[in-house]
């Protein structure tokens, strides 16, 4: 994948002319510091890069952080205005919807107007839904506030990464997919790290620094 | 853009004010349609709570890593947008959006300037704290607000 913001600092002429003045490229990417949180909510890892982006907090404090965050985390996803309308399948399992509601998927009615006669081969997940694959995690993206950024990236096993930018910092998500590309060649393939542990790897260690300190000095 | 819903939360955490504009709440399943806007109500009474919680932890969150002049804008998910504004009272406008919404901090600004001081806060009959959104659900706040959302969809 190519740097989109590199492609297209040329084209604008308002950008450029920015850029061409004083280096800001070295503004508008720094990486402030980056937490993993493992999927029971604990903070396996944290560390900054840059010093002054962030307030400094104690370690207990970033517990607390990781913990909170996990919990609003999940908070999020359930939140979505639309999901009556995007899947009531799914809500339908376990809400009081009757049963002799049309179902969505395939558009007929149940069988029966009597709730508790309904055929029980057929699973409460009615019209393949279990055929198809489970949706992606839907929780917390991108948080945004007047001094930085978080973007947050969940792993289909739960885990959390939460990098902290820079505002304006564009292009979190390449950086993301290296951190997780990092995480997964020196932390998961090293033969002694335990699962869900805090992450204690120097390879891992060093070549995240290494490619953050790139980013942040570009 | 699309604005799902909007609310207002008191210096008490209370919610006084909330409203939809979800297109498609009001024609889904006609035949239960009176079961579906029981439902409908009781879960964006549930939903205020989860806001506000979400709203308030991320809040402090935020003051707790930026230091204690920041302020949390706004996050989003795979399928909405919050955005979040405080006002030096602590009153709290929360706006769902769609994911595509840019920063709708300015909107959240005017609604306070022109909708809230304007209708409920010059209000006499108005209550100084809007106890169970005593006050708050006037006509003209009501179709001011809907009016200019109206207007930015």
């Amino acid at each position: 994948m190519v740097r989109p913001d590199r492609q297209l600092q040329p084209h604008s002429s308002l950008q450029s002319n920015i850029i061409g003045n004083v280096n800001h490229a070295t503004v508008i990417s720094t990486v402030f510091a980056l937490i993993i949180i493992n999927k029971a909510g604990g903070l396996i890892y944290n560390r900054t890069f840059h010093e002054g982006g962030l307030n400094k907090i104690s370690t207990n404090d970033y517990l607390v952080l990781a913990g909170t965050f996990h919990g609003v985390h999940a908070i999020t996803a359930r939140l979505n205005p639309l999901k009556p309308i995007t899947n009531p399948n799914r809500t339908s399992t376990t809400s009081t919807f009757p049963s002799s509601t049309p179902n969505p998927n395939t558009g007929t009615p149940n069988p029966s107007a009597t709730p508790n006669s309904s055929v029980p081969s057929v699973p409460s997940t009615s019209g393949g839904s279990y055929l198809t694959r489970p949706d992606p995690p839907a929780g917390l993206e991108v948080l945004e506030t007047e001094n930085f950024r978080m973007q947050c990236f969940t792993t289909l096993t739960g885990t959390k990464f939460l990098l902290f930018t820079d505002t304006t910092q564009a292009n979190v998500d390449l950086t993301m997919r290296r951190v997780y590309d990092m995480y997964a060649d020196y932390v998961m393939k090293n033969p002694f790290y335990q699962l869900e542990m805090p992450v204690r790897c120097d390879m891992f260690e060093r070549k995240l620094g290494s490619y953050i300190r790139e980013i942040n000095n570009r | 853009m699309v604005v799902y819903s909007f609310y207002i939360f008191d210096r008490h955490t209370e919610c006084i004010y909330s409203k939809t504009w979800l297109p498609t709440t009001a024609t889904a399943h006609d035949p239960q349609a009176t079961g579906a806007s029981h439902q409908l109500r009781a879960s964006t009474a549930d939903d205020a709570k989860l806001i506000f919680g979400t709203v308030f932890s991320l809040r402090n969150m935020v003051r707790k890593l930026g230091g204690d002049d920041d302020a949390f804008v706004s996050y989003r998910t795979a399928h909405y947008k919050l955005h979040f504004y405080e006002t030096a009272s602590s009153l709290r406008l929360v706006m769902l959006t769609d994911t595509a919404t840019l920063s709708m901090r300015n909107v959240l600004h005017q609604i306070y300037i022109n909708l809230w001081v304007e209708y409920v806060v010059k209000n006499p009959l108005s209550p100084v704290e809007h106890k169970a959104g005593a006050g708050v659900k006037n006509e003209l706040f009501e179709l001011g607000l809907d009016q200019f959302v109206r207007g930015l969809m």
